[in-house]
């Protein structure tokens, strides 16, 4: 069943053994973010956690690490926790191709139990904050669904977007918000702010596991985020309005804000320990107005840790980064056979293709580049044979070392754009980008000597079959 | 103080629910908010990391994200 709350979500996790509630009495920093840090070193199978027993705050409700671990993730997808990582992106892979699933439209949201507005909107009475990282420039909101529509189309329900941008707490009721250039609530801004206006928006907190992925995928600009979520969920997406700006959002959440981002406003923010594993400085963010606070009652305040690769962010967007950069090259390409984008939000890229002709493999690295998250992201593109899974590393490496004749191999392209916050980039923001052509040259392009690949043997998988069946007998008569 | 940049000019923005635990700061300059309970590399002037310390300069030379841009000429009250 798919999970309509973060509630129900981690009521999930709990079944497969997936959430670890922490009774002792913790200390809000720095034991949560050095928890949740722990627990992303903990592998395939790491927890989420509960924290309900925190120094000095009257009945705090924390969640974190929900999606942080190949287990939790298949969980979030209702998949068997035991799903590989290739299984989860072949299965959102299927899914994707339900797009667009119609929303439903469902009343009495959760989140209306409560509500506070104006001068008495103070999100420390609402929410249990707290410091991440040491260098961080204060407490942060990390993994909400931040909502927006188009002020040139305010009637465009595909154009309305659901993004997840980062939110420092510089007050009660003021938040800075990072608007990356190549995201969609950035287009929302620059046009508000072309018009001299403020822009609204809702922040959705603690949300079904879903959206929270779907948030981090980039979308095209006029798909919508809750129609992909249906399509992912396989059942409708259930949203509700929110009742000052009339934004749509997730009827499930814990918390809505609701307020606008000032128009032509931008005060200094940061830095905060980024997904590259890297801080990102001090610079001049944007401004976040709270104007009112919907919430549940005893409410579940969800956050996630982030730092050096990996940590839950990385669970969070991996797979949510590979299947756009599929579906988009496979639109052009259909010779294309897998992508995996799951480094560093795919500044790294692994594709594998068919080659139609010699040279045809860097033209896909090529493209890979400048589909939409390319533009921001994909510094580095290797590129495969159709047989390396570009999920088995040792294959890949396999293909760099011996595929690769880096005097002829490597596509070195100057002043490329790229996020600010890739810290190798100078200025930032502008970087050289590199194609890395690990396939096998074919006809015209006869570089190399390559006609005598040794392949696994015609009866090997025969064999593969005999001895897993001779591992499993011996198994069962030694229990 | 403030941790980060030394100022002297420091709001407090919430006191712990449970009284009298922990409070809640934020520098007036830099914006830099820190619990009182922190570890000192966090929440004392001394202990807090050079390389995360922030000037006056800092401030004013941060780069904007994103640029704000000119305004339509009809919000600049001018026929287009």
């Amino acid at each position: 069943m798919p999970h309509d709350d973060l509630r129900s979500y981690l009521e999930a996790l709990d079944g497969q053994g997936q959430l670890l509630h922490v009774e002792e009495q913790v200390a809000p920093e720095p034991d949560l973010g050095a928890a949740a840090n722990a627990a992303n070193r903990l592998g395939e199978r790491a927890p989420a956690l509960y924290f309900d027993n925190v120094t000095g705050f009257d009945e705090p409700r924390i969640a974190l690490n929900t999606h942080g671990s190949w287990a939790n993730h298949a969980v979030a997808f209702d998949l068997p926790p035991n799903t590989s990582t290739r299984g989860q992106v072949e299965e959102f892979i299927r899914r994707w191709e339900n797009f667009p699933a119609p929303v439903e439209r469902r009343e009495n949201p959760p989140w209306a139990e409560n509500s506070v507005s104006g001068g008495e909107a103070n999100l420390f009475d609402v929410l249990p904050l707290f410091r991440l990282n040491d260098g961080d420039g204060g407490f942060y909101l990390d993994k909400a669904a931040v909502v927006s529509r188009d002020p040139d189309d305010p009637e465009n329900f595909d154009k309305q977007n659901v993004g997840t941008y980062r939110m420092e707490v510089k007050g009660t009721d003021r938040l800075g918000l990072q608007p990356v250039p190549m995201h969609d609530i950035a287009l929302h801004l620059n046009a508000a702010e072309q018009r001299g206006e403020d822009l609204p928006v809702a922040v959705a907190l603690g949300n079904e596991p879903v959206i929270s992925v779907v948030a981090g995928t980039p979308l095209g600009y006029e798909q919508s985020e809750y129609e992909m979520a249906g399509a992912l969920r396989g059942t409708p997406e259930p949203i509700a309005k929110a009742p000052l700006t009339g934004l749509d959002v997730p009827w499930g959440s814990e918390v809505v804000l609701e307020g606008v981002i000032e128009g032509r406003e931008r005060e200094i923010e940061g830095p905060f320990g980024e997904f590259t594993g890297h801080y990102s400085g001090g610079r001049g963010m944007t401004v976040l107005r709270v104007d009112r606070i919907s919430y549940r009652t005893s409410p579940v305040f969800e956050s996630l840790y982030l730092g050096m690769p990996w940590t839950e962010v990385d669970y969070l967007i991996g797979p949510a980064t590979c299947v756009p950069l599929y579906q988009q090259l496979r639109a052009d390409f259909p010779e294309v056979q897998a992508v995996n984008a799951m480094y560093t939000h795919g500044l790294l890229a692994i594709v594998s293709t068919k080659k139609r002709y010699g040279g045809f493999a860097r033209a896909v690295g090529l493209r890979t580049m400048t589909t939409p998250h390319g533009l921001g992201y994909c510094k580095m593109v290797i590129v495969v044979d159709e047989d390396v899974d570009p999920f088995d590393l040792p294959q890949v490496m396999w293909a760099l070392s011996t595929k690769v004749n880096p005097a002829s191999d490597l596509v070195n392209l100057p002043n490329m754009s790229v996020l600010e916050l890739d810290p190798g980039s100078q200025p930032p923001g502008v970087t050289n980008k590199l194609v890395i052509d690990a396939t096998t040259p074919v006809a015209p392009d006869d570089r190399g000597r390559y006609g005598q690949p040794v392949t696994d043997l015609p009866e090997t998988g025969a064999w593969i079959d005999k001895l897993s069946s001779l591992i499993a007998e011996r198994a069962s008569e030694n229990r | 103080m403030c941790p980060r940049c030394a100022d002297e000019n420091v709001s407090e923005l919430t006191a712990s629910p449970v009284p009298g635990v922990w409070k809640v700061l934020r520098c007036d300059l830099c914006l830099y908010t820190w619990r009182t309970s922190e570890p000192a590399r966090r929440s004392t002037r001394e202990a807090y990391p050079e390389r995360f310390r922030m000037s006056r300069a800092d401030i004013d030379n941060a780069p904007q994200v994103p640029a704000i841009p000119e305004l339509r000429a009809e919000a600049r009250g001018e026929t287009p």
